[in-house]
């Protein structure tokens, strides 16, 4: 599918994106806002970062769902990766993390989020556990032990100030007006992000491997009459989406650069928001890219609103992105969902 | 798990509670307590003595009631995640009422009942008004109700936060708590000599099991509701409104949380505050009613253990220096065994205990 038939497909969600930009703009003009102000280059900036664990996280979600198996549980592996990124960044530096411990921490919570994601593709996959019920528990698992290991290490369910990400400027692209900052003078993860959405687009579409997982969750048995194992492309595509939730969780955690255990912990439903983004964007890896960096955006409105001189209770304006869910699901709440999603599948040999 | 007999149900249970409590001593162990002395503490917590005894019905009640309302909600097929957010707004709605409407009622016994009816009345329909929201939704969108309920539960916690600490906040208050109700207006404790534990809460759980049981066994609504859970088609060939069922089940799962958050607010608050530090009282009870297989009566003994847990880990909170946290993984490891009875039905023919293969 190239990117011109995706729009075509999904011509109802582009043209409501559309709708809705227009709106908001039509309501700032109304309102009298200060436009300019508020969409700063600085703001895109905020936004990108603020969606890209909900984007690496959509990404992995929807290799499992088109697999036919849905992981609810990527809450959860998000949790599990913040906090070991965490705690791991405290004990390999020794209390005093630089810029190289927070890229050990990240590699380290993706190792470990590898592991925790291979016992739950087993549980799923191999003993057949409830999806929905597993995803779950994995969520409540993730709030109890998380918080436990951050008590462990800092006597204290949030962590002192860590290390952040320092951004990267690559020369000479960094000096294009308004795109050179946006793209090229940031975190590198948010570089990292944008390449590994359209690398994870070409390859669901256009290599023998994606066609493997979109026939694993359409039709598992003409793929295995094909001679593919079902269960082996499903662990490979839940296993990726555990590890993509885990770095998702470090990503966060890089960059807000300490870790809040406290109430639903630093996380706060990003990973339900990830699974909304992949729901929203028609299960296309650039398309949930896209709902991610919708949902960033409204989680950053209230720092924009704020410097405009506009004071919503912060409390409020940071319900926006779940709104948001709710009203994106109810317009769009049809998708068009993997048909063997769900459903072990018991090979007949 | 639907096809399991009562007794590998109850196999289940047990070997789920059993494998993840022992995970948690082992993890208890990895990080450098004494596990012996962690048990102890915990049997102590939960059974050790009257007022451990009077914390652990205390829990227990909200647990049942709570778990009642996940109950009502999975066995007809609709994943209610949002039993907190119902729990909540309920809770809230019981206290607002019962402070505007004080003034207008006498003081004394008689008014302090007409309270008391009016505030689960405002907690019931709060309660299931913010839990027919995301089933019509469901019905006539086609929205993802685990989600859906999953964010209006950060609705709930973020809204009534917010109420709590600023136009609802009561005169003179540091903490961002509303007014008390009126001192006339409580469950009183009459068994226990404990505040914050009433055999009446106790007592209002319980019938509600009962009454729900009956709904749900007895009743013409029940079946529909438990058929269009489960053979969606079936229940439409036989005249069922599937989409009319999807918004009763959630209204009556959400009026059943709002008890539970009426039982709450009264029982144990007697004002409301910011929802995000009172417990989770409404994910926990998925694990309770997964526990009891969805089975109203099977609610009272799981609301029971999870009652007893949740003391333990408050005994242990304040007597040992074991992080609390690790009763809350416990209790996801408990939800993520019950989900896989494959595992168990195995390691039972591995091991010649029964069950077939």
């Amino acid at each position: 599918m190239s990117f011109a038939e995706y729009i075509k497909g999904n011509s109802g969600r582009v043209a409501g994106i559309v709708v809705l930009v227009a709106a908001a703009v039509l309501a700032a003009v109304a309102m009298d806002l200060p436009f300019l102000e508020i969409f700063t280059v600085g703001f895109v900036e905020r936004s990108l970062q603020a969606a890209t664990p909900i984007a690496l996280t959509a990404i992995g979600g929807l290799y499992a769902e088109k697999s036919g198996v849905f992981n609810i549980g990527v809450e959860g592996f998000m949790i599990f990766g913040a906090a070991i990124a965490a705690t791991m960044m405290w004990i390999i530096s020794g209390g005093s993390p630089g810029q190289s411990d927070v890229w050990l921490a990240i590699l380290a919570s993706v190792l470990v989020s590898l592991a925790f994601a291979i016992v739950f593709a087993v549980l799923l996959i191999r003993y057949e556990a409830d999806q929905i019920v597993a995803g779950l528990a994995l969520w409540f698992i993730g709030l109890g032990f998380g918080p436990f290991m951050a008590v462990l290490v800092w006597d204290s369910r949030n962590s002192p100030s860590l290390e952040s990400i320092n951004d990267l400027t690559i020369p000479v692209l960094a000096d294009i007006p308004v795109l050179g900052p946006i793209f090229f003078d940031t975190s590198p993860l948010v570089m990292f992000t944008a390449v590994l959405a359209v690398a994870a687009w070409k390859f669901l579409n256009d290599t023998r491997y994606g066609y493997w997982i979109q026939a694993a969750g359409e039709n598992p048995e003409a793929l295995d009459t094909a001679g593919i194992s079902v269960k082996r492309v499903r662990y490979a595509a839940v296993i990726f989406s555990g590890v993509m939730a885990g770095l998702g969780g470090a990503v966060l955690l890089a960059q807000a650069g300490s870790f809040t255990g406290t109430g639903e912990t630093m996380v706060s439903g990003r990973g339900w928001i990830g699974i909304v983004a992949y729901l929203f964007g028609n299960y296309n890896p650039l398309g949930a890219a896209v709902a991610a960096l919708v949902f960033g955006g409204l989680d950053m409105l209230q720092i924009q609103l704020q410097t405009v001189g506009i004071n919503v209770p912060n409390r409020l304006v940071n319900l926006f992105p779940y709104a948001g869910v709710i009203l994106v699901l109810t317009i769009w709440g049809t998708t068009r969902t993997p048909s063997a999603v769900g459903e072990p599948y018991e090979s007949e040999e | 798990m639907l096809r399991a007999s009562v007794i590998e149900r109850l196999a289940i249970a047990t070997a789920s509670t059993a494998l993840a409590l022992l995970i948690g001593v082992s993890i208890v162990a990895a990080a450098g307590y004494d596990p012996v002395q962690f048990i102890t503490s915990m049997i102590q917590g939960a059974i050790g003595g009257q007022s451990a005894i009077a914390r652990t019905l205390r829990f227990s009640t909200l647990f049942i009631l709570t778990g009642v309302a996940v109950a009502v909600a999975f066995r007809a097929g609709v994943f209610n995640i949002g039993v907190q957010g119902q729990f909540v707004v309920g809770g809230f709605a019981t206290i607002m009422s019962i402070i505007w409407t004080a003034p207008l009622l006498p003081e004394g016994i008689i008014g302090g009942v007409g309270l008391l009816l009016i505030g689960f009345v405002a907690g019931a329909c709060a309660g299931g008004a913010y839990g027919a929201l995301p089933g019509a939704l469901k019905a006539y969108a086609d929205a993802n109700v685990i989600i859906t309920t999953i964010m209006l539960n950060f609705i709930a916690t973020g809204v009534v936060g917010w109420l709590v600490q600023n136009p609802f906040r009561g005169e003179g208050n540091a903490a961002p708590n509303t007014e008390r109700i009126p001192e006339y207006v409580s469950l009183p404790s009459i068994v226990f000599d404990s505040s914050g534990f009433s055999i009446i809460g106790l007592g209002i759980a319980l019938a509600t099991v009962a009454i729900i049981f009956v709904v749900m066994e007895r009743s013409r609504f029940g079946y529909d509701m438990v058929t269009s859970g489960h053979q969606e088609s079936a229940a439409t060939y036989s005249g069922v409104g599937a989409k009319r069922t999807v918004v009763m089940t959630m209204a009556l799962s959400g009026m059943v949380a709002g008890i539970a958050g009426a039982v709450f607010a009264i029982m144990i608050q007697g004002y409301y505050t910011d929802p995000s530090g009172i417990g989770t009282y409404g994910f926990d009870a998925i694990a309770v009613s997964l526990l009891a297989a969805n089975n109203p009566i099977g609610i009272i003994p799981a609301g029971l253990l999870f009652g007893g847990l949740e003391s333990a880990g408050s005994h242990i909170g304040i007597y040992t220096d074991v992080p609390v946290q690790l009763i809350d993984g416990v209790i996801g490891l408990v939800i993520l065994f019950v989900a896989v009875p494959e595992l168990f039905r195995m390691a039972a023919v591995r091991t010649g205990l029964g069950g077939e293969r």
